[in-house]
């Protein structure tokens, strides 16, 4: 009996280390994150005005917001619209992204210099990259309109044309971050076996069924983790929509990010705004769901 | 060498250090928060007593580029240091509001939107100018300070005399028939855009950035057909004949041109890409040979049509927020900014007063002669509508408005769409 309670005595002063150890981190966590979540939840279901609430305390309105919100077309638009953005913009990143890492990865020279050049966009902030973009398809003194103008091809107003505003914001979202993917993937291509390529290309694989038999079964969790981090990220989209097109033309680019500034930040009614939100956190996890489960598992 | 560039770094960062911190006068940074500081210890009410320091948070510009101006004098009379803080206007609106539910405010004077005004002063977020001993003199254009008052109560005080005007290239017009003073209607804006869009230029520019720039560029044009947003009551009225008639107009005008952001505008509108647009004195300053000038929409919609006051005002007054912890020395400041002679010595710098002193001065007007047509146009604004959902019915309009522009609604479907949506938010 004595000697079964020493081991366990010993396990449990263990387990009450760590838990001492990892208590800060979880006290952290719970007033940097629950906290605003519970706070923003219990604000969702009030009218609260961020001015209005000086002269009026804000009234509880059970599912009022959420009604108003599921109800109004403009904010099914905007989640259709974000996630189109979302699905698309993780396709054409994962894509770009893995085919930078695999021709980086084969370079014999210049890996590095490759890799801080591909690396740029990346680092570079959303609203100089904005900013660049909108002068560089500027319909006046733009240079993509000038050098198709030269080619005699035909040019667009490219943010306030219906055909183009969401394509473009797509291209100027994959050309950012596109670079984040390849950086984690080109980690992950570096810590593959030499060994397992040396035995697939003595069993006689070329180098496609190296890549599918090989490669990708290795990189596995990267890429998944890759699709979650930018599914997520791609699903908060805002700052370049607001400054390129604010939701516009006729809501064609209006993701929910957008949606919720326009009607609810905008005008400070935070409650409406925080239903909003709850609505976006939840369909981020259904979205990611699948990944978490296979990161979890 | 390692040892030579970690020499090389910490002597580069030693000296930048240096730099931030050893500002001690000159004037104000260009963005974001900058400050400029008195003489501690000059001349002043305090002595030789430590600065005051006063925040003040304005409109980023020429609007808040002319009141930076003016600080240095104010400062050194007054022992204190005034820092600036420059936003963009949604910015501007959303830094106030959120400072106001503070007790204890960060700023001293702040820079208000007309059309902010009804949402502010219903929430107690502006300190009662009157009560604080300041008043208006006869000098500023009475019409500019219809929203100023609630009752007989001052909150602010029109510093800016932003109206909207119209923007044309002068080349353009002139290839169209027209000189400046024979654009007498909306006719006449048409004729003129259709025809630059004949000789390959764009006619009409418009901002379709946002819903706010698509309704406040429309509002003009909807004075012009003698309709409006809102009745008497505060009741919708964007589902009317006038209203009808001035988005079909619209539509017609903007089919020459198209949507552009304001500095697109400015730059089409400059150097002859584009023939027009509605824009706002603080954008731009003509010169006897600049491309560009701006003249005041006549308020016709065709010739020999009934003339309305069709002059939207944008006009950026200034106020002390209720929660300053030196009220007093907000309202000297105000006072200051707002005297006659201090606001016309703003001029050369771009500086719109909203005074006849200013605006019809000799001097001013020989250097300045654009600043005649501002002053007609500052005598016969119209403020948008006082109203404290304004924000929440311009994100409504704009997105319907953007709806027709785009064809994705007819003018009737949309503009239906819009009064429900209006009526159900004003209730």
């Amino acid at each position: 009996m004595k000697k079964n309670r020493l081991p366990h005595t010993a396990e449990s002063s263990a387990r009450r280390f760590g838990m001492g150890m990892i208590s800060p981190t979880i006290l952290v966590l719970l007033v940097m994150t629950a906290y605003p979540l519970l706070f923003t939840l219990f604000y969702s279901f009030t009218d609260y005005n961020l001015l209005r609430n000086l002269q009026k305390p804000a009234s509880f309105i059970a599912l009022g917001n959420y009604t108003k919100l599921l109800s109004d077309a403009y904010f099914r638009q905007a989640i259709l619209n974000t996630v189109k953005f979302t699905i698309l913009a993780v396709i054409f990143e994962m894509l770009i992204g893995f085919a930078m890492a695999l021709l980086v990865n084969s370079l014999t020279r210049g890996q590095k210099v490759m890799r801080t050049l591909l690396l740029l966009p990346y680092l570079l902030p959303t609203v100089t990259v904005a900013l660049s973009w909108r002068m560089m398809l500027s319909p006046n003194y733009g240079i993509v309109n000038q050098v198709l103008e030269t080619l005699s091809l035909p040019v667009f107003n490219w943010f306030s044309d219906m055909r183009t505003a969401f394509g473009m914001l797509l291209l100027i979202d994959v050309w950012q971050s596109a670079p984040f993917v390849f950086l984690l993937l080109y980690a992950a291509l570096q810590a593959v076996p030499q060994t397992q390529y040396e035995a697939a290309r003595i069993d006689g694989a070329n180098a496609i069924k190296s890549l599918f038999y090989v490669t990708i079964p290795n990189i596995k969790n990267s890429l998944a983790l890759c699709a979650l981090l930018r599914t997520i990220d791609s699903f908060r989209l805002f700052d370049k929509v607001n400054l390129l097109t604010g939701g516009g033309p006729a809501n064609t680019t209006s993701t929910i990010t957008q949606y919720l500034y326009n009607y609810g930040i905008k005008s400070l009614d935070f409650g409406f705004g925080s239903a909003g939100a709850i609505v976006m956190t939840v369909l981020v996890l259904l979205l990611s769901s699948l990944y978490i489960k296979r990161a979890m598992g | 060498m390692k040892k030579l560039l970690a020499l090389l770094l910490a002597l580069v960062m030693a000296l930048s250090l240096a730099a931030c911190g050893g500002k001690s006068g000159g004037d104000a940074g260009s963005s974001g928060g900058s400050s400029t500081s008195g003489d501690s210890g000059s001349s002043g009410d305090s002595g030789s007593a430590a600065p005051t320091k006063l925040t003040l948070i304005l409109r980023a510009g020429t609007y808040a580029d002319v009141i930076k101006e003016c600080l240095p004098a104010f400062e050194a009379e007054n022992n204190v240091t005034c820092e600036v803080q420059e936003l963009s206007e949604s910015d501007l609106y959303s830094g106030i509001a959120l400072d106001a539910i503070n007790k204890d405010g960060t700023y001293d004077l702040c820079m208000v939107d007309g059309s902010w005004m009804a949402e502010f002063t219903e929430n107690g977020v502006l300190a009662n100018l009157t009560e604080l001993g300041y008043s208006l003199d006869d000098d500023v254009i009475p019409a500019t300070t219809a929203i100023c008052y609630v009752g007989d109560q001052l909150y602010l005080a029109p510093y800016y005399g932003n109206v909207t005007v119209l923007m044309y290239n002068k080349a353009n017009v002139e290839a169209a028939g027209y000189s400046a003073d024979q654009i007498k209607s909306l006719d006449d804006l048409l004729a003129i855009c259709k025809n630059a869009q004949e000789n390959g230029k764009k006619g009409f520019i418009y901002r379709g950035d946002n819903q706010n720039n698509l309704v406040v560029d429309f509002l003009p044009i909807l004075l012009s057909f003698g309709g409006w947003v809102i009745d008497e009551n505060n009741k919708p009225t964007v589902n009317t004949d006038e209203f009808k008639a001035a988005m079909n107009y619209y539509l017609e005008l903007i089919a020459t041109g198209e949507a552009q952001v304001k500095d697109d505008l400015i730059a089409s509108v400059d150097t002859g890409a584009g023939t027009m647009g509605v824009g706002w004195p603080g954008w731009y300053t003509p010169t006897a040979d600049s491309t560009a000038d701006y003249i005041a929409l006549s308020g016709a919609a065709s010739a020999g049509a009934k003339a309305y006051n069709s002059n939207v005002y944008g006009i950026w007054t200034i106020g002390v927020p209720n929660n300053s912890q030196h009220k007093d020395l907000g309202v000297k400041l105000l006072s200051y900014l707002m005297d006659a002679e201090v606001q016309k010595a703003t001029v050369p710098s771009g500086g719109v007063p909203c005074r006849y002193s200013s605006l019809q001065d000799a001097d001013v007007l020989a250097t300045y002669p654009q600043y005649e047509v501002v002053c007609q146009a500052l005598e016969s604004g119209m403020y948008r509508p006082v109203i404290a959902e304004w924000t929440q019915f311009y994100t409504t309009l704009g997105t319907e408005m953007d709806n027709i522009v785009n064809g994705v609604k007819t003018v009737d479907q949309g503009l239906a769409d819009a009064q429900a949506n209006l009526e159900q938010l004003m209730g």
